[in-house]
């Protein structure tokens, strides 16, 4: 439960930005969220990040949304896409949504000043708040906790 | 990528998955049942669900959904519905299923429990209040001092007048309506395009290059051409506005003989005419029924699919869905078929049998309209429901029938008991109607044969002697009657009418025993309440008659600028004499 390095942590912000992007109810959505659990990343801070971007998703999607449009009715990529939705299982990651392909073009753009911001907000957290929120009691509740224990015994 | 993590979130994920496995069935019953009872407003059983996922299908036993307006029956319960899907669309986000089937479909069954739901108030059907009001209304327990001259002395308020608000309402409509289609039909407008067109015209007249010449000819004359074209549709949509104009003044006919029908009410007097009596026998039974098909109608269209045929879709929470074309294309949901089984009546049920075809969230991909038909016979009971839904267009259109003949009527009742109850006993039913809708436009009659009756009028609430026996003795005699509805207007303000002949028996029976007094107290209700009216009939006359000028000189006027500039441009565009080069031998 550990993975507070300053990298780890923007990692975690950076991986979280692209949930949080995402429309939940697809397997794009899910299968990052497993990659979030399955990286040696953050989980609280993406977590974090992943529900503030949700919040945040009526102003996002407009500009994801025309980004997404463009990409998705552009004539060369039509093959692309048409293939795609003729795939089996490809359509449950919700591609032909517009702002699914939208969402990852800008969080590509947006993906390394999120990461390098992430780093710092790590440091910053780690120098000032670390120790306050590792020790408060939620935090040592949830450690206590057999199941947590169990869920993050591979993480050290 | 750490290995250690992921074997206890597959622990996790198996017991997720185990968690759905089970509870996924308790969960689904638990959403359909309070999911139908939101639609129903009363209360949803069901017995058993069972889901399947490796070969999805679902299996549901005795559901029962209760009636809201009777606390003890259910509207409709079956036995068993159950379907398989097929697997290789689940893949592509779609559920296609062959067929499905739907077993032991009954109507109107009784239940042990009561259906009602706390909190669950029954919306009210304006179309229902009003005719159940005007059969309570109907005026009978003073019709003897119609003798007198009481009526005289009864003081009619404009203002609560329904002719006298649908006139004040036109008037103001009138002035804004009428700008709109005049500003529209502006002789100006036409004469400004033909002049520029008219320049354009004298501008390549001149021109030496006999191409372009023909080129810009081609163009003014199209240009002339879209002039005209324009023009004959304003003039199409103002001479459809000028009559519906003159049919606004058919309503306030219609609202004033309502107008008479409330103030004889008022007056305690019944009024004569056969269309009120047909509304006041007939009316209620016959609106709360529509009302209540009316109810399950709008509830259908709300989850009915909203067919936009671009290939954008707003179908998703968030973002917009782009579809593409489709090697096998699927609906995102499809039912291939549905047998459909079940009895109809309480008593001696009649059996039937049927299919429904086609059931899809998106008729435009299955391009096949919805369709259903069922079929019943018992001794001499015969069954015949046919109905087509057609989503595939740009507006949905229905077209239903049913025939259903043979029906045994132990004890029905027309009227209201605070008026006239007609009691009919031991009769046999015929019913035969026929319903078309376009968007949201309706269209249907049905008429009820009803033979071998025994009829019996509960006249007690007349008071003259000599008339209740009329009315008493006119139904006595009768042993078969027709009723008959029609239903027009939209599916938001539907319009009902009502016709039987047990009115003609009614209205006889009051011309007989009373007819002239009764005559003559509505000829001066009338007289009251178009005195009442007259002065704002009469501007609207007026204000319809200058504005309906108005625009028919403008119409003539521009009719005459189109028709006689247009014309001539179009002569003059004929290319000049095409110059032959001169060949030398």
């Amino acid at each position: 439960m550990n993975d507070t390095a300053p990298n780890q942590i923007g990692g975690g912000i950076m991986l979280g930005v692209l949930i949080g992007l995402m429309p939940k109810a697809t397997l794009t959505a899910q299968l990052l969220i497993v990659l979030l659990m399955a990286l040696r990343v953050n989980i609280p801070m993406g977590l974090l990040a992943a529900i503030a971007v949700s919040l945040l998703n009526p102003l996002f999607d407009k500009v994801t949304d025309p980004i997404g449009y463009a990409l998705l009715t552009a004539e060369g990529l039509r093959p692309l896409w048409t293939k795609m939705y003729n795939m089996p299982l490809v359509p449950w990651t919700g591609f032909n949504n517009t702002v699914v392909p939208g969402g990852i073009v800008l969080w590509a753009a947006l993906a390394a000043p999120i990461y390098f911001a992430g780093r710092r907000v790590g440091a910053f957290y780690n120098e000032k708040f670390r120790d306050r929120v590792m020790n408060s009691k939620i935090v040592k509740g949830m450690k206590a906790s057999w199941l947590l224990d169990w869920y993050f015994k591979g993480a050290n | 990528m750490r290995w250690s993590y992921i074997a206890p979130r597959l622990g996790l994920l198996v017991i997720l998955w185990a968690f759905f496995f089970f509870a996924f069935d308790p969960l689904l019953k638990w959403g359909l049942v309070k999911g139908i009872e939101k639609g129903a407003g009363a209360k949803a059983e069901i017995a058993s669900l069972h889901t399947t996922f490796l070969h999805p299908s679902l299996k549901i036993t005795g559901l029962a959904v209760a009636d809201s307006k009777e606390e003890y029956r259910n509207l409709l319960e079956f036995s068993e519905l159950s379907f398989s899907a097929e697997g290789a669309p689940l893949l592509e986000k779609k559920l296609v299923v062959d067929e499905a089937a739907l077993k032991g479909l009954k109507f109107g069954t009784a239940r042990k429990t009561s259906g009602r739901l706390p909190f669950v108030k029954e919306e009210p059907s304006p179309m229902v209040d009003a005719m159940v009001a005007e059969s309570k209304g109907f005026a009978l327990d003073r019709v003897a001092d119609v003798k007198g001259d009481f009526a005289a002395d009864y003081k009619v308020d404009p203002a609560e007048l329904e002719s006298v608000k649908l006139a004040k309402e036109l008037e103001a409509k009138y002035d804004k309506d009428y700008k709109d289609i005049a500003d529209r039909v502006d002789p100006k407008k036409y004469q400004a395009a033909l002049d520029e067109l008219k320049a354009r015209y004298e501008k390549a007249k001149d021109e030496k290059n006999f191409a372009k010449q023909a080129k810009d000819y081609a163009e003014i004359a199209k240009e002339v051409k879209k002039v005209t074209d324009q023009f004959k549709k304003d003039k199409a949509e103002a001479q459809a506005a000028i009559a519906a104009a003159k049919d606004a003044f058919k309503a306030v006919d219609e609202a004033r003989k309502k107008d008479t029908a409330n103030v004889m009410s008022k007056m305690k007097l019944p009024s004569l005419d056969k269309a009120s009596l047909a509304r006041m026998l007939a009316g209620p039974a016959i609106a709360e029924r529509t009302a209540q098909g009316m109810k399950w109608a709008a509830m259908a269209r709300k989850y009915m699919p909203d067919n936009n045929k671009g290939v954008l879709k707003n179908e998703a929470k968030r973002g917009r869905e782009v579809h593409f074309p489709k090697e096998h294309s699927y609906p995102t949901v499809l039912v291939r078929r549905v047998y459909v089984s079940g009895e109809l009546g309480a008593e001696d049920p009649l059996d039937y049998s049927g299919s429904i075809e086609g059931l899809t969230t998106q008729p435009s991909v299955y391009g096949r309209p919805t369709t259903a038909e069922v079929k019943g016979a018992k001794g001499a009971r015969r069954l015949d429901f046919r109905c087509s839904v057609d989503a595939t267009g740009a507006e949905i259109k229905t077209d239903s029938s049913l025939l259903y003949s043979g029906i045994p009527v132990k004890q029905m009742s027309f009227g209201s008991a605070s008026s006239l109850l007609v009691n009919v006993t031991g009769a046999a039913a015929a019913f035969d109607g026929k319903l078309k809708t376009a968007g949201a436009a309706l269209d249907g009659k049905a008429t009820v044969k009803l033979t071998g009756a025994a009829f019996k009028a509960d006249a007690s609430k007349i008071k003259m002697e000599q008339l209740r026996t009329a009315v008493e003795s006119s139904f006595a005699g009768l042993n078969s009657a027709v009723i008959e509805a029609g239903i027009a207007g939209t599916v938001k303000d539907p319009k009902l009418s009502v016709d039987t002949d047990l009115a003609a028996a009614l209205s006889k029976a009051f011309s007989g025993a009373l007819g002239a007094e009764v005559k003559k107290a509505q000829e001066e209700a009338q007289k009251k309440i178009d005195e009442a009216l007259k002065p704002y009939r009469a501007k609207l006359d007026s204000l319809a008659s200058a504005k309906q000028a108005e625009l028919e000189g403008k119409l003539k006027d521009a009719e005459g600028k189109v028709s006689g500039q247009g014309e001539s441009l179009l002569k003059g565009l004929t290319p000049a004499k095409l110059k032959l080069p001169k060949i030398k031998f």
